[in-house]
């Protein structure tokens, strides 16, 4: 039964995005054009040189059009269907969360891997496509493969658990759009999803080490393209692991605190 | 007359309601400005990695983000309700404008005041501030004009292509999709010279989704890369005259779209 009710919450999502046609057509010329143009940039940009930051063409393609189709991992449209957290704030339906026999934590980590879940198939596709194509390189060996895959899933452990405290912050604000934005923003920056962290300055990717952002994509990217050696993975694996466990116990301490702030219309 | 009078009015009471959060306040100035600062780290990071990138001087390629961010900042100012407008539209909001005596358009422009406006024209001045300070070119009162003009016709060329996305809006809610994909796209694609990308993907970005004409010729006419473009000269000094047209077809577009719109009551 547990698991038919996990079911049904992780499918919500997905469900709204295979009943709206418009959308996912959308999503596929989106997806086509920007790995296009984001291959199409970097290809350019190294006509005149090799090797840029430590990194080859073949590098910073690969990793560019990666991380444009890990960026659909997490981009399903809650606000459509009235479910984000600040909109049941606004409308005092959050209550109903907590009417249900599946506790808050619990729905909300459902829905969001329902919606990984399906953002993953869409990139696989696009990563079968575009390997098929030529457009980006394949791993360089199996192991390289199996670390990325698992620091890819670690990468999206931290992510949903940053996502999770922007939803939280809602308790306690009224407002959260800004806040979102700049996070969001935060997010984008300090991943490597604009450009490749290493074409930063020194002092940038020193400050980003102590932040969980770069842990959510830049590492598993770097990883695949082979700017992380392998030698390297087990710490950078370890690190990761550190953001997930520390963001969770932080999360979960927030469930709690929130839990206490919800208070039905009426009182 | 009274137009303007009650359009300012209800600005300033925007403004106000505005600030009855005063961290949210902040908070949205702030987004403004880091949101065109990652458009400034983007193309610093670019250039300073590949210089002499498409054959442009570096202090030439500032032109192009520089102008792109104030006319960007412009738009969002004056507007940047466009943008977004599905979820109005969703929520039935337009039904109630349809019943207003004053046009649909002006209502949605002055639903509230774009707080983060402030932030975004901030940084966008500082930065042509700069561009300007580093340009080695001969700032005469006609290259200043045509700057000007420039700015405007890259407002109202980004505001055309918003309105074209709220106008598809009307009939398909979702289609607001492509307004975030839009903005996206034009602050990452929308600050370098384009003749780094192949012929293609270049022409695609100039007819396909003009966006080459809100900074790129521009600043191509204005630092003697016009003729380097991979169009016409003329083509590429008429920016600003194609911004206008585009907006008033774009407003027309609005229009019809509008005269056809059924809420969800029908």
């Amino acid at each position: 039964m547990a698991v038919l009710h996990a079911w049904r919450a992780a499918r919500v999502t997905p469900l709204g995005e295979l009943h709206a046609p418009p959308r996912m057509t959308a999503v596929l010329v989106r997806l086509i054009v920007q790995v296009v143009l984001v291959a199409s940039l970097w290809n350019g940009l190294y006509d005149r040189t090799t090797v840029a930051a430590g990194m080859s063409r073949d590098q910073a393609v690969t990793y560019a059009v990666l991380a444009v189709l890990a960026s659909r991992l997490r981009e399903l449209d809650q606000y459509a269907g009235r479910d984000t957290v600040i909109q049941h704030m606004h409308f005092g339906t959050i209550v109903y969360w907590y009417l249900r026999p599946l506790s808050p934590a619990r729905y909300h980590a459902l829905r969001a891997l329902g919606e990984q879940v399906y953002g993953a198939a869409w990139a696989l596709a696009g990563y079968a496509v575009c390997l098929a194509a030529g457009v980006v390189e394949p791993p360089r060996s199996a192991a390289v493969a199996g670390v990325f895959v698992l620091s890819l899933l670690l990468g999206q452990l931290v992510l949903y658990h940053v996502m999770l405290l922007l939803d939280q912050m809602c308790f306690w604000t009224v407002r959260n759009s800004a806040a979102m934005l700049i996070l969001i923003f935060a997010q984008n920056l300090m991943s490597g999803v604009y450009a490749p962290l290493w074409f930063f300055p020194a002092w940038f990717r020193t400050l980003s080490t102590f932040l969980p952002f770069q842990a959510t994509l830049n590492v598993p990217l770097s990883l695949y393209v082979g700017r992380i050696e392998l030698s390297d993975a087990p710490l950078q694996l370890a690190i990761q692991a550190g953001w997930v466990v520390l963001l969770h116990l932080f999360t979960r301490f927030l469930w709690r605190r929130a839990a206490r702030r919800v208070i039905s219309q009426g009182g | 007359m009274n137009a303007v009078k009650i359009a300012w009015r209800v600005t300033r009471l925007n403004f106000r309601s505005q600030l009855e959060y005063r961290t949210e306040f902040l908070l949205m100035v702030a987004i403004g400005a880091i949101w065109q600062v990652s458009v400034i780290v983007f193309a610093t990071v670019l250039l300073t990695r590949f210089t002499g990138m498409g054959g442009w001087d570096s202090s030439d390629v500032l032109l192009i983000p520089a102008t792109r961010m104030l006319a960007h900042g412009l738009f969002v100012l004056v507007l940047g309700r466009m943008h977004g407008i599905g979820r109005f539209i969703q929520e039935g909001q337009i039904d109630v404008y349809l019943l207003r005596p004053m046009p649909v358009h002006r209502q949605v422009q002055l639903q509230y005041f774009p707080t983060n406006a402030i932030g975004d024209l901030t940084v966008a001045t500082g930065l042509m501030a700069g561009a300007l300070s580093r340009s080695h070119l001969d700032w005469n009162a006609g290259r200043v004009t045509y700057l000007i003009v420039c700015l405007i016709g890259g407002m109202l060329l980004e505001a055309a292509l918003f309105t074209a996305v709220a106008s598809a809006s009307l009939r398909f809610p979702t289609a607001d999709y492509w307004s975030r994909w839009l903005e996206e796209l034009l602050g990452t694609f929308g600050s370098y010279p384009l003749n780094v990308l192949p012929k293609a993907v270049g022409g695609f970005l100039t007819f396909g989704l003009p966006l080459a004409f809100v900074a790129y010729f521009p600043a191509a006419v204005l630092t003697g890369h016009g003729h380097d473009t991979g169009v016409p000269y003329w083509l590429a000094a008429a920016s600003p005259l194609i911004g206008v047209l585009a907006y008033l077809a774009s407003r027309l577009l609005w229009r019809w779209s509008l005269n056809h719109y059924t809420g969800v009551n029908g």
